[in-house]
């Protein structure tokens, strides 16, 4: 059954800033407003046109306390409605969720989703690990890392092909960061690099290496959601929000270990939802292009199989064969991926921006060679929430 | 010509913040940690309508939504069933000292525990070729106990028992 709505809401404005290991240049008010500005310019707008301000980021990193309240210079939010969300990884996520709730709902014409993260301005591995309850697994916690994901899929594999399998996914998305001047991490790695990072890339938990892992990054994402009226006046080339979905469960029942043992894991009860939903029985024919939140190249080889609801090692199969790469048949991550650029409340925004730049045909190098109908996006956080976003060049009936 | 303008430094701002903390743990979790303390046994709390077990215990199931008041004791003894071994030199969030490496958790299925009710401490052992999925572990109290998870030291190799099955 679809899910009810007032109206549609369609992304007209996209901003993102350079994202970089230090963005010393510029505070945080001042870093948002490049984002805010550039969203504005694609919308053809002013922030006068703009009704409403959904602000994010992740406060335990910087350790500013509505943040808000400080960012109102730089993202134009004085005096109009808005309101500021945080849900972990999945901020960013959450705020195009919502943007798009506020619009469809008839609430406000106009809705600018702000994400941002300013990581080198506090403790990244800190933060997450004070997010863990703390009567209990604060003391356990180290961060978002863990190797049990690679080990449970060397389990299944075998050592040899799932270490070159995450690697090689990897080295896929550093060819496409190398597309993307607006990306962190652009190493150059090519695949004569995979065996030997596989053994030598410093370990930090189990098999999961330093190469593996995500960015700290500083940056900002603005996204411009307009309904129907105000698309058709700004915008010749809207990306629609047909749907989205979010799945959490109870944290110490779905902490990293576990995930997969009794349960469904949330990222396919999302998948299966939002896909039944929207008549979608073949993902990997229906949709052109996902934008998948990667947190390291283990996650991101396993989640494909969740998310897409494959079986048995489909998954491998699609790196492998370069299925996955910007000009295969299922391009994953055009952008580069969240192990590119990873500034956090900012991150999954970012994968709602790629997939809609690819919906609008505005990727520059990083536009997939397949006509693009149909993009998925996924968001990622704590205790694994789940949020899958589906945007169509087509405006939903 | 005018000079050209010299390079404005970007100062920034160093700032250390540390807050004293103090949680209430509530009767539910207060009794899980008061039996560590003072009795050195590990209780979980049971779903009466599905029979899962949640150790540490939480006020309701998370499956079914309903409160799980009923009580058992579980372990010492348990098999692992998923584990870490840590390089990465994190922060001790109780201390804000850097952990040493490596070292290892482990998600332990405690005897008298079924399906994923899995424990989360730290292992003695940690070395990579001597830890791995069945291994029987045992828990380890510390002589000072103050109601808090470090009550548990962490859990030892159970010498010669091996659950079998599991690689």
């Amino acid at each position: 059954m679809k899910k009810k709505k007032n109206r549609n809401a369609a992304i007209i404005g996209i901003g993102q800033t350079k994202l970089s290991s230090h963005r010393e240049d510029v505070n945080q008010p001042e870093m948002v407003h490049e984002a805010v500005v550039e969203a504005l310019d694609d919308a053809g707008m002013t922030i006068d046109d703009v009704d409403c301000v959904v602000h994010g980021n992740m406060e335990l990193f910087e350790m500013v306390h509505q943040p808000d309240m400080w960012h109102v210079i730089g993202d134009g939010a004085y005096g109009k409605a808005g309101v500021r969300l945080t849900t972990g990884g999945t901020t960013g996520a959450t705020l195009a969720c919502a943007a798009d709730n506020l619009v469809a709902s008839g609430l406000h014409d106009v809705v600018m989703a702000v994400g941002l993260e300013k990581l080198q301005e506090g403790h990244t591995t800190g933060g997450i690990t004070n997010m863990a309850d703390p009567l209990w697994g604060r003391s356990l916690q180290t961060g978002a890392l863990t190797g049990t994901t690679a080990h449970d899929v060397m389990e299944e594999f075998g050592e040899q092909r799932a270490k070159h399998a995450s690697m090689k996914l990897r080295v896929i998305m550093d060819k496409h960061a190398m597309l993307n001047e607006k990306t962190h991490r652009r190493f150059g790695l090519t695949d004569d690099q995979i065996e030997p990072m596989a053994e030598n890339s410093p370990p930090l938990v189990g098999e999961l290496r330093m190469i593996h892992m995500c960015s700290q990054s500083d940056g900002a994402c603005a996204i411009i959601f307009a309904s129907e009226e105000k698309a058709a006046e700004f915008c010749d080339n809207p990306a629609w929000v047909v749907d989205h979905e979010t799945v959490h469960r109870e944290e110490t029942l779905a902490f990293f270990a576990g995930t997969y043992t009794d349960t469904m894991s949330t990222h396919r009860a999302a998948a299966e939802r939002l896909f039944a939903r929207n008549g979608i029985t073949d993902p990997r024919k229906q949709i052109d292009v996902f934008e998948l939140y990667d947190p390291s190249s283990w996650w991101g080889l396993d989640w494909m199989r969740e998310f897409l609801l494959l079986e048995g090692d489909e998954h491998l199969k699609m790196v492998e064969n370069d299925d996955i790469a910007i000009d295969g048949s299922f391009p994953i991550n055009p952008s580069g991926g969240v192990v590119a650029g990873n500034p956090i409340g900012a991150t999954a925004l970012l994968r709602v921006a790629e997939a809609a730049m690819q919906v609008r045909g505005t990727a520059g190098a990083h536009q997939v060679k397949k006509d693009v109908n149909m993009a998925l996006a996924s968001g990622f956080g704590g205790t694994f929430w789940s949020v899958l976003m589906l945007l169509s060049k087509q405006m939903p009936q | 010509m005018s000079e050209e303008q010299p390079k404005q430094e970007i100062i920034v701002s160093r700032q250390v913040i540390s807050i004293p903390q103090r949680f209430a743990t509530g009767p539910v979790m207060g009794r899980f940690l008061e039996e560590l303390r003072d009795n050195k046994r590990i209780m979980a709390n049971r779903c009466p309508k599905c029979g899962r077990h949640q150790v540490p215990p939480r006020e309701v199931c998370a499956v079914c939504r309903v409160e799980a008041d009923q009580w058992d004791e579980v372990g010492p003894e348990g098999v692992i069933r998923h584990f870490d071994i840590v390089y990465y030199a994190s922060p001790d969030p109780l201390s804000g000292e850097a952990r040493d490496v490596p070292y290892a958790v482990a998600w332990i299925l405690l005897d008298g525990c079924h399906g994923d009710a899995y424990f989360w401490h730290f292992l003695k052992e940690s070395d990579p070729n001597k830890v791995r999925k069945g291994l029987r572990v045992r828990a380890v109290f510390n002589e000072e106990r103050t109601g808090a998870s470090t009550d548990i030291k962490y859990f030892e190799t159970v010498e010669g028992q091996d659950s079998g099955g599991e690689t």
